[in-house]
């Protein structure tokens, strides 16, 4: 994977994706394969902030690589997808950590999601956190209502939180999706997306897939960076697209 | 000082305690700029979470548990309604915080209730929920005169998900499906003790947002998958958790949401909830 940041990122902490944003990966095992349950780390000009505070599951390894790749400051602030606890899990305890860092949401009620303190974003705004222009897209591909995906304006990096992920063998935890053995990538993505978005079996694919084309024209990523699966870099996307639009397809048949 | 309950009973031992939350004056602009027949301007505009707790003659069981905004509401309803009793089993319907933010505060004021989980899904651990015991649609828990049955969830958001019913009074717990705002006046109400119907546009507003997804279907497999629920659930009451519970004449919501489905493939979702 490409990097360039001004030191190596150490690999065991965290890979760097793109200009000053860093994957942070974790893993679930499920029967049929993992299925990644990982933060993003972007760097601002004042410090970091954080896509998705990850799973309690993870809370121990997430602070502490995130501690260490900050130089034990932690976050400004955190953006959310969305409440989901595989997302939302670790924020109590991040913020007894580093303090009562910004949290930035898109939900319509924050109270009723658990986060009273949280600063409102509107799908389709750009809104600058820390410094740094995000903007934020109503996704095609999530569960919850209150979804957002965020676009790093700086690093051109869409973060897609429930959708585009894989399910992937247990020895390519740090693999990108390109890296991933060809052979089994389209039954990953046809696991995941059957598994985590129930709603697909009612899909009009058609529909879906020009959607997700739509949004990637009007803003062509440099990387796709999911929560639960590994980020798929602009060269890779379209045999990535293909393979969801023949899962969809699948998934709708049933 | 002791909160005022809201909760009451909509059938025998089975009691709706219920969160309304804040005016919500994003959906109330949206529909008086539509102008729908069914809102006031000015009149407080609630989406609510309902939890149910169903009281057998022997055991007692809380479907879901308010959002963690609601810990006293919750809390102070389940008191009234159990009326001494203890609360033996808790069964979230999905891991969604409107549904599960209350779960530690619950199963610390009733040390004894056992916590249940839909039997769907794979990421169990990843929700608190790995030692839960699982419920699905070859369970059946009798409480005594109260028997839950917990089918497939049809219409859902997260994979870890059940319905349930109630078999003695043929009530269906929906869960996020057929729910609708309610105004301000008829909070706590059922839809049978209201003085106007609910429309599609009621049902249109809360599932444009909720079921964001029906924009990316073929609606004819909703409406497809609506029919066949309505002959498999023909009778039955149906206790949503974001609307009234609809006591009498199902058939004409399943009808509705027929409409629906279509009406959001055709316009786009509403907003955000």
């Amino acid at each position: 994977m490409s990097g360039v940041g001004k030191e190596p990122t150490d690999p065991t902490l965290a890979i760097e994706l793109a200009s000053g944003v860093r994957w942070v990966h974790e893993c679930y095992p499920e029967p049929i394969g993992h299925v990644h349950v990982s933060v993003f780390l972007v760097e601002t000009a004042t410090g970091h902030l954080l896509i998705d505070s990850g799973s309690f599951y993870h809370r121990d390894s997430l602070a502490r690589r995130v501690g260490q790749l900050t130089g034990g400051r932690g976050i400004e602030a955190l953006i959310l997808s969305h409440s989901d606890y595989p997302h939302s899990g670790n924020i109590p305890s991040f913020r007894r950590d580093w303090g009562d860092f910004e949290i930035v949401a898109s939900c319509a009620d924050a109270d009723i999601q658990g986060l009273p303190y949280a600063r409102r974003v509107r799908i389709g705004e750009t809104a600058e956190i820390s410094g740094r222009p995000f903007t934020f897209l109503d996704p095609p591909l999530a569960d919850r209502s209150h979804t957002t995906w965020v676009f790093d304006e700086a690093s051109r990096v869409l973060f897609v939180a429930d959708g585009f992920g894989t399910i992937h063998p247990p020895d390519a935890c740090a693999s990108s999706w390109g890296e991933l053995d060809p052979d089994g990538r389209a039954q990953g993505v046809f696991e995941f997306h059957e598994q985590t978005l129930p709603w697909l079996r009612f899909a009009d694919p058609a529909r879906v897939m020009n959607a997700l084309h739509a949004i990637f024209e009007r803003h062509a990523p440099a990387w796709v960076a999911p929560i639960h699966g590994p980020p798929i870099e602009a060269n890779d996307l379209d045999a990535y697209l293909l393979d969801l639009s023949r899962a969809i397809e699948r998934i709708a048949a049933r | 000082m002791r909160m005022k309950s809201r909760q009451r009973t909509i059938a025998p031992g089975i009691h709706l305690i219920q969160e309304c939350g804040r005016h919500r004056g994003g959906i109330a602009d949206a529909v008086l700029a539509r102008g729908v027949d069914w809102y006031r301007e000015g009149t407080e505009l609630h989406v609510p979470q309902n939890a149910y707790l169903l009281a057998g003659d022997q055991k007692t069981l809380l479907f879901d548990t308010l959002s963690p905004a609601a810990s006293k509401t919750v809390l102070a309803g389940l008191e009234d309604a159990l009326d001494g009793r203890s609360l033996d089993y808790l069964l979230i319907s999905h891991p969604d915080v409107p549904h599960a933010g209350n779960t530690a505060q619950i199963l610390r004021r009733y040390p004894g209730c056992q916590l249940l989980a839909p039997r769907a899904g794979e990421t169990h651990a990843l929700y608190h929920l790995g030692e839960a015991e699982r419920v699905g649609p070859d369970d059946e828990l009798d409480l005594g005169g109260l028997r839950l049955r917990f089918p497939e969830a049809t219409f859902l958001d997260a994979a870890v998900h059940t319905w349930m019913t109630e078999e003695t009074s043929r009530t269906l717990f929906t869960v996020d499906w057929l729910g609708f705002p309610h105004l301000g006046d008829e909070c706590l109400k059922c839809v049978d003790e209201l003085d106007v119907e609910i429309g599609v546009s009621r049902l249109e507003e809360f599932h444009s947002r909720v079921m964001f997804w029906f924009q990316y279907v073929d609606p004819q497999k909703v409406q497809a998958a609506t029919d066949a629920l309505a002959v498999e659930f023909e009778g039955y009451g149906i206790a949503p958790a974001h609307g009234l519970p609809i006591r009498q004449d199902s058939a004409r919501y399943f009808a509705l949401m027929n409409e629906v489905v279509q009406r959001v493939a055709d316009a786009g979702r509403g907003g955000v909830l």
